[in-house]
């Protein structure tokens, strides 16, 4: 199985300079490199945010796991959140199974990212 | 059936494959399935990254077994001596200045009912079995 990467600023999320990374297919032992050099480009910009869309995403391994939380840890420097949204229940479990990723937010869907972003913001600015 | 693998991430991924078409030829539940796959995955990852050290001219072996009762999957490699059952848990959670590690055997024990490893001769045999409900 492939792994197609779509990566698209602003889709869906309304919160400014998040990017929307959209996986389809296995994210593997073979197709994890392709996703550390698709985000490499994406981490070299000016990126708040990142969220993974994993809906279509019907394998992952360690190897794949690794990517992501590489690019969390250089999100982090930048002062920036990573988040996954819409997990299949077998690739959920995956990330259950590791409980390794601390600081990976991990959402329902789309929405409900919005929803904590804009909560978190708010709270700023009560503080502030 | 048995598969003669070259040490490259696409060859891991074409054992992957197999098994997952014996699967599904053997009507296996979709979940007992994708782990049993990614336990694969990952054995058969650590066999091409660390006993094979990648050199592509190497191969290794894998055999995979369906009945009824089990689906069986031996890996067989002539790397270095090493058991994968006898690697440290990793328990704690990962922190930002410590590398991930032990991902890929928390997985595997996770995914399979038992692991065997043997040294026979100059080969690494691991066999990962999994237990299919009557």
């Amino acid at each position: 199985m492939k792994l197609q990467i779509q990566v698209q600023e602003n889709i869906g999320s309304k919160q400014p300079g998040v990017i929307t990374v959209r996986l389809a297919g296995s994210l593997d032992t073979a197709t994890s490199p392709e996703l550390e050099r698709e985000l490499s480009t994406v981490l070299a910009g000016p990126v708040k945010g990142l969220v993974f869309d994993m809906a279509q995403l019907k394998f992952i391994s360690s190897a794949g796991l690794r990517v992501i939380s590489m690019v969390r840890k250089k999100l982090v420097e930048k002062g920036g959140m990573t988040s996954v949204i819409n997990m299949q229940p077998q690739i959920r479990e995956v990330f259950n199974i590791i409980k390794a990723l601390p600081g990976l937010d991990i959402f329902k869907n789309v929405e409900e990212f919005d929803d904590y972003i804009t909560a978190r913001q708010r709270m700023h600015q009560e503080k502030g | 059936m048995k598969l003669e693998l070259y040490a490259t991430p696409g060859e891991v991924m074409r054992a992957v494959k197999a098994l997952q078409q014996l699967g599904q030829d053997n009507q296996v539940p979709e979940g007992p399935l994708f782990g049993l796959a990614l336990a694969l995955e990952e054995c058969a990852s650590n066999i091409v990254n660390y006993a094979l050290q990648r050199d592509v001219r190497r191969t290794f072996f894998v055999t995979l077994k369906h009945s009824e009762s089990s689906i069986v999957i031996e890996l067989r490699d002539n790397g270095p001596e090493f058991d994968p059952t006898q690697a440290p848990l990793n328990e704690k959670e990962e922190s930002d200045d410590r590398p991930p590690g032990g991902w890929g055997i928390k997985l595997v024990r996770r995914f399979t009912d038992e692991i065997r490893y043997t040294r026979q001769g100059n080969e690494n045999v691991l066999c990962l079995i999994k237990r299919l409900a009557a």
